[in-house]
């Protein structure tokens, strides 16, 4: 950091001035710290920064809770309830209990953190070094593998302990190896293979799922960066937000369905894992 | 072969995304922190309001139902009380008519009694004040009698005399 410092000249720049010379980079840019060691990213502060927003706006809505809720807390209740029902429809009363400090968390983080990043400066602020190569102070939480594969893993160690926990070990791996239907004789031997090669399969596919969901968002947040330093670098220097104007609200849209996609598609992979025990559940009830 | 293949492509496209383990790990604790404190001071306390809510409008249901039934029960116990008390009403009415039916029937005997005891009375007491009169006329017309005789005929009446007439007189009034 101090070298990064004391070898550059602060270098603060509107959009199209920077990109136009400086591309954001597939990676973050350390913004204290070694890369090798401990160290702090520009995509770190921006996830520390949609973490404050969150935490503070839900403090000022829950600061004088009233059961009759009003003004800020009844949009905070608003927000919540509805995606705790959103995720309820998805995952089932029973699961939602259990996980929805997961998927409101991930979900709420990853918006914030994505719309976050097209503040003007995200991305453009930064320091320029000795090699010509610039340090942004600030870049989209999500348009770094790291925080995205940190979620994407995190999810999968919580996916396995969930489906163990519901449906104990023998069922997690019945429920992955074993034929599905009722069947008899030479049948059943057929299924029981045909059933094992789809289990390894599925299990692949499980291992490939943090990997896809890490790259499917950061791939999207972080080429929506791209696409909107490009066309500010389109614009010329006086005129760089014109172009890229209409994609700001497209990415807004991004924001939002990319958040969405990752926490719904999490909940998918666990509600598939867990059906049974569910509808063991229901018929007990 | 395969393998050394794979793992030498899988650590440029590692490098070429900026992905380091330090940097994964600390990603990874600051996602789990995050989530805790998300948990903990954001959706905890909404959530807890939600669920005390909840639980609010739950026990207001179960109240409202405990009510219905109540207000069920005990429309059915008052309906049951005022078809009871509404017989005994009627029970109690019929008594009354009938003993008063009775009573009326019992104090007109009496009446009757009573008026038939007071005429008998009052008969018994005419009849002799009327002998006593009747007594009494005759007697005083017995002496008129005599004392008419004692001055026609200038006679001093014994009191035979006396007594023949006083007798003819009395009985030529009742013959």
């Amino acid at each position: 950091m101090n070298k990064i410092f004391t070898t550059a000249s602060l270098f603060i720049a509107l959009s199209g001035l920077a990109s136009a010379a400086h591309q954001l980079t597939p990676e973050s840019n350390v913004i204290f710290g070694d890369r090798d060691g401990f160290a702090i990213t520009n995509s770190m502060i921006m996830v520390w920064m949609a973490t404050g927003i969150i935490v503070l706006f839900c403090r000022a809505a829950t600061k004088k809770m009233t059961m009759v809720p009003v003004g800020f807390q009844n949009f905070a209740e608003w927000l919540i309830e509805s995606l705790y029902n959103f995720f309820g429809g998805i995952l089932g009363d029973h699961l939602v209990k259990r996980t929805f400090w997961f998927f409101g968390g991930t979900m709420l983080l990853i918006l914030i953190t994505n719309w976050l990043g097209l503040i003007p400066g995200v991305g453009t602020l930064g320091v320029m070094g000795d090699d010509d190569k610039v340090t942004y102070l600030l870049r989209g939480g999500n348009a770094d593998v790291n925080v995205t594969a940190a979620m994407s893993i995190v999810f999968a160690v919580l996916w396995f302990y969930w489906a163990v926990s519901e449906n104990g070990v023998k069922g997690f791996f019945a429920h992955i190896f074993a034929p599905k239907g009722d069947f008899s004789g030479v049948m059943r031997v057929g299924m029981v293979a045909i059933f094992f090669v789809v289990g390894l399969l599925e299990f692949v596919s499980i291992f490939i799922r943090p990997v896809a969901l890490s790259f499917r968002l950061y791939g999207n947040v972080f080429g929506g960066e791209q696409v909107l330093e490009t066309l500010m670098a389109m614009g010329g220097p006086y005129f760089a937000f014109l172009p890229a104007l209409p994609f700001m609200f497209m990415e807004l849209l991004v924001g939002l369905l990319q958040a969405l996609v990752f926490t719904i598609l999490s909940a998918v992979f666990l509600k598939l894992i867990c059906e049974h025990s569910d509808h063991g559940e229901d018929g007990a009830h | 072969m395969y393998t050394i293949l794979a793992a030498n492509v899988f650590t440029k496209i590692l490098d070429d995304f900026g992905v380091t383990a330090p940097l994964f790990i600390a990603q990874v604790i600051n996602f789990i922190i995050v989530l805790f404190v998300l948990k903990k001071f954001a959706f905890g306390p909404i959530q807890a309001m939600l669920e005390q809510r909840q639980n609010r409008i739950a026990e207001g249901e179960e109240k409202l139902k405990r009510i219905e039934t109540q207000l069920a029960e005990s429309e059915e116990r008052s309906s049951a009380a005022i078809e009871e008390a509404n017989t005994t009403a009627k029970r109690l009415i019929d008594e009354a008519k009938d003993s008063a039916a009775a009573l009326s029937e019992q104090k007109t005997q009496e009446a009757i009694a009573s008026a038939q005891g007071i005429l008998q009375k009052a008969e018994q007491s005419a009849k002799a004040e009327r002998s006593q009169m009747v007594a009494e006329l005759k007697q005083e017309f017995g002496r008129l009698v005599a004392a008419t005789t004692a001055n026609v005929t200038g006679k001093v009446l014994t009191d035979d005399d006396n007594k023949r007439i006083n007798d003819e007189a009395v009985a030529s009034i009742e013959g």
